[in-house]
């Protein structure tokens, strides 16, 4: 063959064994395992960034399943996880309702059915608040023409345009529990401000946990090998809710030991050193359940999907049988760190923090165990949009400070938790939830649990609607005024 | 005693049975000239101011130039001879080399071999069976430019047809031309062509230049521009801020063809579709020299007109947006090839300009290789992001 000739067919085996070569270690690692971060056809949400590469919790359907199987699929794993939300917040236009054969209009124009419809991931381009990725004037969808034509059935919405639906602050798609009419009807005359603003929640939290540590602190010594027992950790302990709940030091770093009465030798023999989150999971099992719901735990989540099966992606190519042991295992999926990095996030964070790693101790110190650094401090250690940091000079904080300085009522002080960390009553005790997401999208969810214990209506709605005082961190009252509640009272009035 | 077209067609073949790197539009235009000389010399055709006439109408006995003769002895109404070189280099140049090499092989002195080369479709080329015949040629030339004796009248028709179309620069030497341009000047004055065809060779030749200057000008603009226009779109994609996604719901052409999945599938397979039938065009491009002679500008000018095509598609596809991770490398490549090609084809078209700067001939082979480097990485990136939209 001449030189040239074979300099050609080279080049051509070449390019054609690399394309092979290219194209083969993609498929492996897309039906197989290994990693598939630069596979990705765009990022996912910041609130689904844990998960982001454990892609079977979503993408659940075999591979080369047919895609309405892959569709079906798909949303089937958006309802494990979120369908308990919905069904807290009342769904207002759950599933069932599209069932009916005359709603069968309404869905061809927009296919509510599948929660992909409105909420499509990786399309970080198209996404708003809330992982919405469908025009924000949907709703004209269903409620432009038929018996849903609102502003046909409304005088007062007549004029109005679709776009203005959820963004001036009057509805919502799914969680209208403080914005329906009559509750507006209800508490729309209220005041701005209640004469005692105070969360009655966190107040009776911080009134049983102040009553703990009065109470019994001091009657226990800490039991641990004395090379533990050094430096600030043993006093802080001392001044903590564990030490007032005689929780030792073995509960956490000997958990295996069978009562306290055991020897010191027993102990040594068991200790460790740094143990893991199971040490507070295994008590705290309420915050340790909300916590892996949440944007900092998710990744616990029991269904979060587990690494892949390599043998099992094996087999469905038909290379099961062929591929080595070692091999498969070479090529397996590397299992997802337990807990996420601030580094990781996709949200504005310090850059300081980036190494934290989100796990108890992060915003609890885990020999403090305080609650207090953990509703703000630990949270202003990482936060650094403009919300987190308008909070340091506004009249939450201020009241806030007066509260932990003992020189305001319990409960009247606002710190980040008090808004984003749902409390509620839980087997006689007050826990908060580690979900943030209980109370965070759309921001008039925390309406109800929150705003309106200190709070009007009509001024947390108001506030909740200016975007302006929301990123100032509610310094200053709202400049915008939403309508609802003023044309809920005028049909009220119309109706008597 | 073989015929102008037959020493061209001769000429333009080494002795390896490889095609000299001779233009297609001179080649083209000194094969209608060609043809034309050969019936002037066979007393045929004479030329006036007005227009060719036919003299006599009896056949040559040769295929090719009996077929020019009896088309231009149809024609009703005369034309000028440079409209006849006009129409012969678009209608009949292909036609005339193919009978030239069709004899040139009956009478044993070319052989036809068939052959493929890998990964390419099956070409023709042709074997110098009888080296003697061209040898034969190229001496007289040759002897005609290094002595100071008169050549034949035929030999000074052939070298002012092969230096007006510029074809003698690819058999001579490189660089001997120079040396030899005032031999050349000094031949193409004589006026030693017998009196009854003087005035038509010289017509012929005249007109051979312009219409080769014209051809030659027209086509390469068309190459130049329609290049560059390859070249901005690509830069265009490159650079351009993304089409936004409407944010009103109904009925939208953006919305649709960017966020319906039939849309996007058949966006996308159009894109690929497209990028095959390129490949498909640059390799006839690659093969036809060989073959065909018209043809070449036509796949040309239908290999950027695909890349252009491309891009169209590829805006449709993406509306701009560039992509992530292997998808962002996969635009990458398409543009990248997109850009390098342009830049292939306005190098292509501006070619006389960059001669000039000295960089035409190397600048263009830099920018071919680029532009097929970009390319390698293609398939694999296009078969890894159908795979990922079909997985997941």
């Amino acid at each position: 063959m001449p030189a040239p000739m074979l300099k050609r067919t080279t080049l051509w085996v070449l390019c054609v064994a690399g394309t092979l070569v290219a194209v083969a270690t993609a498929g492996i690692r897309m039906v197989v395992g290994g990693e598939r971060d630069l596979l990705l056809v765009g990022h996912t949400t910041a609130a689904h960034r844990q998960i982001e590469m454990a892609c079977e919790t979503c993408h659940a359907a075999p591979a080369f399943a047919s895609s309405a199987v892959a569709a079906e699929a798909l949303n089937e794993t958006c309802r494990n996880c979120h369908e308990d939300e919905l069904l807290a917040a009342a769904d207002s236009h759950p599933r069932k309702l599209f069932r009916a054969p005359r709603m069968a209009i309404y869905r061809q124009q927009l296919d509510v059915m599948q929660c992909t419809t409105c909420h499509l991931e990786h399309r970080p381009e198209i996404t708003r608040a809330g992982g919405v990725t469908v025009a924000p004037d949907f709703c004209a969808a269903c409620h432009s023409h038929g018996d849903q034509d609102i502003r046909a059935a409304r005088a007062s919405h007549a004029g109005l345009t679709f776009d203005t639906c959820a963004s001036a602050g009057c509805h919502n798609y799914h969680d209208n529990r403080a914005l329906y009419e009559d509750f507006l009807t209800t508490h729309g005359d209220a005041p701005w401000l209640a004469p005692k603003p105070v969360h009655g929640l966190s107040a009776l939290r911080r009134e049983a946990r102040q009553e703990l540590v009065s109470a019994s602190h001091s009657a226990v010594a800490p039991v641990a090998p004395p090379a533990a027992l050094v430096g600030p950790i043993v006093d802080e302990w001392a001044g903590s809710a564990h030490a007032a709940s005689e929780v030792n030091c073995a509960a956490c770093h000997a958990p295996a030991m069978a009562s306290a009465e055991a020897s010191l030798a027993a102990l040594e023999a068991q200790w460790i050193d740094a143990p893991d989150t199971t040490a507070c999971t295994d008590c705290h099992d309420d915050e340790a359940a909300t916590f892996a719901r949440g944007r900092h735990g998710m990744r616990q989540h029991p269904a979060i999907a587990k690494p892949r099966d390599p043998l099992q992606g094996l087999d469905a190519i038909g290379l099961g049988s062929v591929v080595p042991d070692a091999v498969a295992t070479w090529i397996a999926d590397a299992p997802l760190p337990t807990h996420m990095t601030v580094a990781e996030t996709r949200l504005p964070m310090r850059t300081e923090a980036a190494s934290e790693v989100l796990d108890c101790g992060t915003c609890h110190r885990p020999h403090a165990v305080d609650v207090e650094r953990a509703a703000v401090a630990a949270c202003a250690s990482c936060h650094d949009d403009a919300h987190s940091r308008a909070y340091l000079a506004s009249a939450h904080y201020t009241l806030w400070q007066a509260e932990i300085a003992g020189e305001a009522a319990p409960g009247s002080g606002v710190s980040c938790a008090t808004c984003h960390m749902a409390k509620a009553r839980r087997r006689g005790a007050v826990v908060a939830s580690h979900n943030q997401n209980e109370i965070l999208r759309p921001s008039t969810k925390m309406i109800r649990p929150v705003c309106l214990d200190c709070h009007g209506l009509r001024f947390a709605i108001d506030a909740l609607a200016d975007t302006e005082l929301v990123a100032s961190n509610f310094q200053g009252k709202p400049d915008v005024q939403v309508e609802s509640i003023t044309w809920a009272m005028q049909r009220l009035s119309a109706a008597h | 005693m073989p015929t102008f077209a037959e020493q061209l067609v001769l000429l333009t073949i080494d002795e390896d049975g490889a095609f000299l790197p001779v233009r297609e539009d001179s080649l083209v235009c000194a094969l209608a000239g060609a043809a034309l000389m050969d019936l002037a010399f066979a007393g045929r055709i004479d030329t006036d101011l007005q227009a060719l006439v036919v003299m006599d109408r009896t056949p040559t006995g040769d295929q090719a130039l009996d077929r020019v003769l009896e088309k231009i002895a149809a024609r009703e109404h005369p034309a000028q001879t440079r409209a006849w070189i006009r129409e012969l280099c678009v209608e009949d140049a292909d036609g005339i080399r193919d009978d030239v090499l069709a004899d040139l092989v009956k009478d044993g002195t070319l052989g036809l071999r068939r052959r493929r080369m890998p990964w390419q479709p099956r070409t023709s080329s042709y074997a110098l069976l009888d080296a003697g015949s061209r040898r034969d040629v190229l001496r007289r030339i040759e002897d005609a430019l290094r002595t100071d004796e008169i050549p034949d009248s035929r030999d000074i028709a052939l070298i002012s047809l092969l230096d007006a179309c510029d074809v003698l620069s690819a058999l001579l030497p490189a660089g001997a031309i120079e040396g030899r341009r005032a031999r050349i000047d000094q031949l193409r004055k004589l006026e030693l062509i017998g009196r009854e065809v003087a005035g038509a060779v010289a017509d012929i030749e005249r007109t051979v230049i312009l219409a080769l200057r014209a051809r030659s000008a027209r086509y390469r603009r068309l190459l130049f521009r329609l290049s560059g226009v390859g070249g901005l779109a690509a830069a265009a994609t490159l650079l351009a801020p993304r089409v936004p996604i409407p944010e009103r719901f109904g009925p939208d052409i953006f919305a649709l063809i960017w966020q319906d999945d039939g849309w996007q599938q058949g966006s996308g397979f159009v894109v690929a579709g497209v990028s095959i039938v390129a490949l498909i065009s640059a390799l006839l491009l690659k093969i036809t020299p060989a073959a065909r002679l018209r043809a070449t500008r036509w796949w040309r000018l239908s290999h950027i007109a695909l890349g252009i095509g491309g891009l169209v598609a590829l805006f449709v596809h993406t509306g701009f947006r560039l992509g992530v991770n292997v998808h962002a490398a996969l635009m990458s490549c398409f543009l990248a090839a997109l850009l390098l090609g342009a830049l292939v084809g306005v190098s292509t078209g501006g070619a006389q300009g960059l001669r000039k700067m000295g960089i035409g001939p190397r600048l263009r082979a830099y920018l071919l290789r680029l532009h097929i480097a970009a390319l390698v990485p293609l398939p694999a990136l296009l078969a890894i992001h159908m795979l990922v939209v079909y997985l997941y």
